[in-house]
């Protein structure tokens, strides 16, 4: 039996099993507690931990400790990602690994205190100047935020890219058991600054052939693209409509389409665990008759529809109808989601795309 | 520049700079005083963005692109993370002292136990010529074309007694570059900072009042006359602070 | 699966009631989750939290139709009758609840007289677990020495072991309250 963990401690505690070096980070709330805990926990633990000026000033951190081989973090929340999309894509262009949890909160701007998935477009797309691209892992339970931190690291490394972590307020607010792997010892990459000029000129943005190495990072980003996508399937096969909802709508959802399916109902969910690379092998297994595919999220306007729409077409799906329920602020409720099903089914809803 | 010693071993070729910029100088300062630290093979360089993003294929040392004014940060968890590694952050003062501030400033305000060597030619050399904050009033730059107006964007900025005065750092200075003897005492700046940094001192800041011939649009002979007439004066040469060696 | 809201003044320790119920379910094999409200939802001096309990998976953590509420002032009182599911309960301290509480017919409003109790065990503090003895009784998911059990594990873990024999006091109390 697992101990009642706080989702943003149990990440903190996950980073430190995994072998994080340092961390850097300003507060905001919903994620502060990732770095209160690390205050601490990264000192005992033999680990560093700067608390920044700003989150700007804390990327920055990240990128001077990537470039000498450290596993490093930084965790941050709406704005606090915004301030930081400068540092991504200088990372992104030196090929560094890092890796950044967005406890989401809700809206544009200052935006809310409360949970929510307005940044799905952001992370996905990378918020940065340039063509690069974040890998992007969404939990939907404490455990499972656990085990993608763990991995994020590993990923991180294997493909020298950043890794978001992309979870919401609610889900590092909240308790839930967990078990907690073991702890790794992970020496600094090698492949990094060490003083010595063992790796010559690296990264040199000035003298690289920048059209070769952006086809090189085609290369890694279609090989991600194939290794990486994570899901949990549901019901597809033989769905009349199919569900698509990430992080903690994605476990509301699931319990719907439980209860649905219980009752004869020809419900389907995909929640996709990685939402970049997006898990278009889900789309294999769906009901070839499926009549239409609905998008929940915690956000203003369907950001993940999008994706579901774009595979759908690439999938042979292209003229299946796609719906948008949007979740006010907060845990979805299963009754307002249960309602807008309905009325989707009962056609009193315009699809999107 | 010590004339006719041999140039340092990392150096691999001349840095292309414009003829008379003051950059050359302060690199090849930067490299003998690495050298002769025996810091050649445990050494770190923070470029910045600016004339000096030249610097990376040029050098034999592990030179870091750092992100436009934020060597600072960058360099922070870099040092943290490899206490015994001579780590040197060349920056602009456009980088330095402008865009960067705030991570200049914080660096040094915690303290941290690296070298900032910040290269104050009065102007965004590389962009153009723009005003800085290190501009003087009246002088005429791309974006201040009827000269400096200090009431509107208030006088010349000097970082380093800011620092001296404010944080507990280890060593502050200013050095020149128009004697001979100014290049030897601003070497010596130089050597003493990274000195601070190797014993644990602290924080370490040169700044060297640097000629930009072809912004400032003078020879590289009257760049220097402007810089002892006009610069000197605002921007005192010498040690600011130095807390001494362990 | 089983729903239940804590609410009350923040202080009167209701999120940490609502954390040990749901600790005391891990304890005895089940599957738990703790969802505290945050941020806007806090002010005005008011806390709540979400505790969820099942032999299976636990699909929304969040409140949707409680079985019982736990309320310790009348704000929460007021905020949350309407939301207990048909058939459910009101769990309140009468000594504080002391508004008119016969709202729904379908609501069985239990009142436990918590701050008389408290002060009675000389232990005004400890009125979130005497309360929280009463929730376990009504419950009946778990036997008293169950949840004493689990509740003295999570104190003794987080290194308050010290309070182990008078939150077992107030636990009992609270218990045989109802
Ligand atoms: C974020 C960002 N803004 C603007 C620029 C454009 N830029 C490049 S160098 C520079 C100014 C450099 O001036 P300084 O640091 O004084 O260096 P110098 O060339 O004078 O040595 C500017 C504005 C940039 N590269 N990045
Ligand atoms: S523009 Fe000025 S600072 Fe830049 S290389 Fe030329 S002279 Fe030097
Ligand atoms: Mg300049």
């Amino acid at each position: 039996m697992g101990d009642m963990v706080k989702g943003n401690i149990a990440m903190g505690e996950a980073a430190i099993r995994a072998g994080m070096h340092i961390y850097c980070g300003y507060p905001i709330t919903p994620s502060s507690e990732v770095m209160e805990y690390l205050s601490w926990r990264a000192q005992e633990a033999g680990r560093q931990f700067i608390q920044a000026a700003n989150e700007g000033e804390a990327m920055y951190m990240v990128y001077g400790a990537a470039s000498v081989g450290s596993r490093v973090l930084t965790a941050s929340s709406g704005l606090g990602i915004s301030l930081k999309q400068e540092g991504v894509t200088y990372m992104a262009a030196a090929d560094y690994p890092a890796v950044m949890i967005n406890v989401c909160r809700y809206g544009d701007g200052l935006g809310s205190l409360e949970s929510g998935q307005t940044d799905y477009k952001r992370e996905t797309r990378g918020g940065g100047n340039g063509d690069y691209r974040n890998i992007v892992l969404s939990p939907s339970t404490v455990q499972e935020a656990v085990d993608l931190v763990y991995l994020a690291f590993d990923l991180s490394e294997k493909y020298r890219n950043i890794v978001v972590i992309l979870t919401e307020g609610a889900l590092g607010q909240m308790m839930e058991d967990c078990e907690y792997p073991p702890v790794k010892e992970v020496p600094f990459y090698d492949w990094a600054f060490d003083g010595k000029y063992t790796h010559g000129p690296y990264p040199s943005q000035m003298a690289v052939d920048l059209h070769a190495k952006g086809m090189k990072n085609n290369e890694k980003r279609a090989l991600i693209t194939e290794n990486e996508q994570r899901w949990e399937a549901v019901g597809v096969e033989d769905a009349e409509y199919v569900l698509f909802a990430y992080g903690i709508p994605g476990r509301v959802v699931l319990g719907i389409v439980d209860e649905l399916r219980k009752k004869g109902e020809k419900v389907g969910i995909i929640r996709p665990i990685s939402l970049w690379p997006f898990p278009q092998k889900a789309f294999d297994s769906i009901n070839k008759n499926v009549k239409g595919f609905i998008s929940i999220e915690t956000a203003d306007s369907g950001q993940m529809l999008e994706d579901v729409a774009l595979y759908a077409k690439k999938k042979g799906f292209g003229n299946v109808p796609c719906y948008f329920i949007s979740s006010p602020p907060g845990v979805p409720k299963s009754k307002y989601v249960l309602e807008n099903f309905e009325a989707i089914k009962a056609g009193k809803v315009k699809e999107v795309f | 520049m010590a004339k006719g010693k041999k140039a340092p071993e990392k150096i691999l070729r001349q840095v292309p700079f414009c003829p008379g910029c003051g950059h050359g100088i302060i690199v090849r300062l930067v490299m003998e005083c690495i050298e002769e630290l025996g810091y050649n093979d445990n050494v770190l360089i923070g470029k910045p963005v600016g004339c000096a993003s030249l610097l990376d294929n040029n050098l034999a040392v592990d030179t870091f692109t750092g992100a436009h004014g934020r060597n600072g940060a960058s360099m922070t968890t870099i040092k943290r993370l490899k206490p015994d590694m001579l780590v040197v952050s060349y920056q602009g003062d456009g980088d330095c002292y402008n865009i960067g501030f705030s991570e200049t400033m914080n660096a040094a305000y915690r303290n941290e136990k690296f070298t900032v060597i910040a290269v104050n030619n009065g102007n965004f050399g590389m962009t153009g010529g723009q005003m800085a904050w290190t501009s003087m009033p009246g002088q005429k730059t791309s974006t201040s074309v009827n000269g400096r107006n200090v009431e509107l964007s208030g006088m010349p900025i000097r970082v380093p007694e800011m620092i001296a005065h404010s944080f507990d750092t280890a060593y502050v200075a200013r050095g020149a570059l128009f004697t001979p003897a100014e290049i030897n005492k601003t070497k010596s700046y130089i050597k003493k900072a990274m000195q601070a940094q190797i014993d644990g001192v602290g924080h370490s800041l040169v700044e060297v009042l640097s000629p930009c011939p072809t912004n400032w649009g003078l020879t590289p002979l009257a760049s220097m006359e402007r810089i002892v007439n006009e610069l000197v004066p605002y921007f005192p040469l010498g040690e600011i602070k130095n807390k001494g060696g362990k | 699966m089983k729903e239940i809201v804590f609410a009350g003044f923040g202080g009167q320790g209701v999120l940490t009631a609502g954390l040990v119920l749901s600790q005391v379910a891990l304890f005895s094999g089940k599957k738990a989750t703790w969802m505290p409200s945050y941020g806007p939802a806090m002010r005005g001096g008011t806390a709540n939290c979400t505790v969820k309990y099942s032999d299976s998976r636990i699909y929304s953590p969040g409140q949707e139709a409680p079985d019982v509420i736990m309320a310790l002032n009348i704000p929460s009182f007021n905020k949350f009758i309407n939301m207990v599911k048909p058939g459910g309960v009101m769990l309140i301290d009468s000594d504080i609840v002391t508004c008119d509480t016969s709202v729904r017919s379908d609501v069985k409003v239990v009142k436990i007289p918590g701050t008389t109790i408290a002060n009675e065990l000389k232990n005004p503090k400890a009125l979130n677990i005497i309360m929280l003895g009463a929730m376990v009784k009504l419950m009946g998911d778990f036997s008293e020495k169950e949840a004493i059990d689990g509740m003295n594990d999570m104190f003794g873990k987080k290194g308050k072991n010290k309070y182990e024999e008078a939150n077992t006091a107030a636990f009992k109390k609270g218990f045989a309250s109802v």
